[in-house]
């Protein structure tokens, strides 16, 4: 049993030290791992793309402060999940790895919130694929800049828009914004705290119908995680174009539709900033209906700034 | 604040279209072959509530309460009117409107 399946003590320590390592001469002679980022050109725009999120971002690396008894109390059939013990979700990560890479991000997180987000991804939802920390700051970038879906795991398929997730190689579909919650702790606690919100049983406990379903909802963050869990969440939004956000999302859409149909768009690759901050922002949450169990389930959830997103005209 | 324009408006103009678009129309879900379903339903008040307000918001799409479709289903159809048009054709086809 590792240090990290005990509930006594988080454990985790964040990688990166404190000091530079001293790099002894005979280090230097082959290649620095600085080096080898500045060659590497997919490292490279991830580690740009991390520096632009902290620079102009409210990101804080550091872990969240998880509550892992409330997370382990969790019934995850109170958000309609398949029962799983800790083992259990120990073994589905094993077992499923290989095809869902999403998966590996629950090695950072703590054994209760892997034992969450391996039921919903057992269950088929996919806030933990799109809006966790699996996706990378490059990824999410890519993903409002050239509607690039980080679920897609076919990097040509990627490259053309094409969405990992649904079937017939349907054309991705992004909003003006793409977002997510960076620590599988904090991910797992959102969830959890959202299931037991008022607004959020309502949906969840509506009466089933097979030609209907929850309107969707939007819980505050500061409800969910805190009040500086907004510093858990990241995101990256379109720039205006001429003084427009409405301008530059059409005019993104028309990029893709470009290049999706294998042409050279004549207008430079959309252009994406972080946002600058969560703090008074939402969580919203999105369902479906289960019409084996009769019943709804979240089918995502993602955080949105605050801030008015209406369109102009 | 709540974030809907349903949420704040809950008796507005509307507010039940702007709701039902947003649920199967969001882009992280884009459910649209639920949303026929749904339409379909005719039993179901609200998908009669529905179509009577995309009726109404085609004969005049300028009622419709400024921005709040776009903020709600992000439509990539350039303007609430063909985004309307679209959506109507794609749950009742050659109906009239």
């Amino acid at each position: 049993m590792s240090s990290r399946d005990t509930l006594e003590t988080d454990t985790r320590v964040v990688d990166a030290p404190d000091v530079p390592r001293e790099i002894p001469e005979t280090e230097n002679a082959t290649e620095s791992p600085r080096g080898q980022v500045l060659d590497d050109p997919d490292r490279r725009r991830e580690e740009s793309a991390e520096a632009r999120q902290r620079a102009e971002g409210n990101w804080d690396e550091r872990p969240f402060k998880v509550d892992r008894e409330e997370l382990g109390r969790f019934d995850l059939k109170r958000a309609g999940l398949p029962d799983m013990s800790i083992d259990a979700a120990a073994k589905y990560v094993e077992e499923h790895r290989a095809s869902r890479p999403w998966l590996a991000m629950t090695d950072r997180a703590s054994p209760e919130a892997r034992r969450i987000i391996a039921a919903m991804d057992a269950a088929g939802g996919h806030a933990h694929i799109r809006h966790e920390g699996w996706v990378t700051e490059e990824a999410n970038r890519r993903r409002v800049t050239c509607r690039e879906d980080p679920a897609q795991l076919d990097p040509d398929k990627r490259s053309l828009s094409i969405d990992g997730l649904r079937p017939s190689d349907k054309r991705h579909r992004c909003a003006d914004i793409a977002t997510r919650i960076t620590d599988p702790d904090a991910f797992a606690t959102a969830f959890t705290r959202a299931v037991e919100h008022p607004k959020m049983r309502k949906a969840l406990d509506m009466a089933f119908s097979a030609t209907d379903k929850p309107e969707t909802v939007s819980v505050p963050i500061e409800d969910l995680l805190g009040p500086d869990g907004y510093k858990c969440c990241t995101g990256w939004q379109l720039k205006p174009v001429d003084g427009s956000k409405e301008t530059a999302y059409d005019k993104r859409n028309a990029w893709v539709d470009v290049r999706a149909k294998g042409a050279k768009p004549d207008t430079g690759e959309p252009q994406a900033a972080p946002v600058p901050t969560f703090e008074g922002g939402l969580m919203t949450f999105l369902f479906t209906g289960n019409e084996t169990e009769r019943r709804y389930e979240i089918v995502t959830m993602c955080p949105e700034p605050p801030g008015d997103r209406r369109r102009e005209s | 604040m709540p974030a809907f324009y349903w949420e704040r408006h809950p008796d507005g103009p509307f507010a039940t279209l702007i709701a039902v678009a947003t649920s199967y129309l969001h882009p992280e879900i884009d459910d649209v072959d639920s949303l026929k379903r749904f339409a379909e339903s005719e039993d179901n008040q609200k998908a009669r509530v529905f179509k009577s307000e995309l009726r109404e918001a085609l004969r005049d799409p300028s009622k419709l309460p400024p921005g709040e479709l776009f903020a709600s289903v992000q439509y990539e159809d350039g303007s609430p009117e063909a985004f309307l048009q679209h959506l109507w054709h794609e749950l009742y086809g050659d109906e009239t409107p």
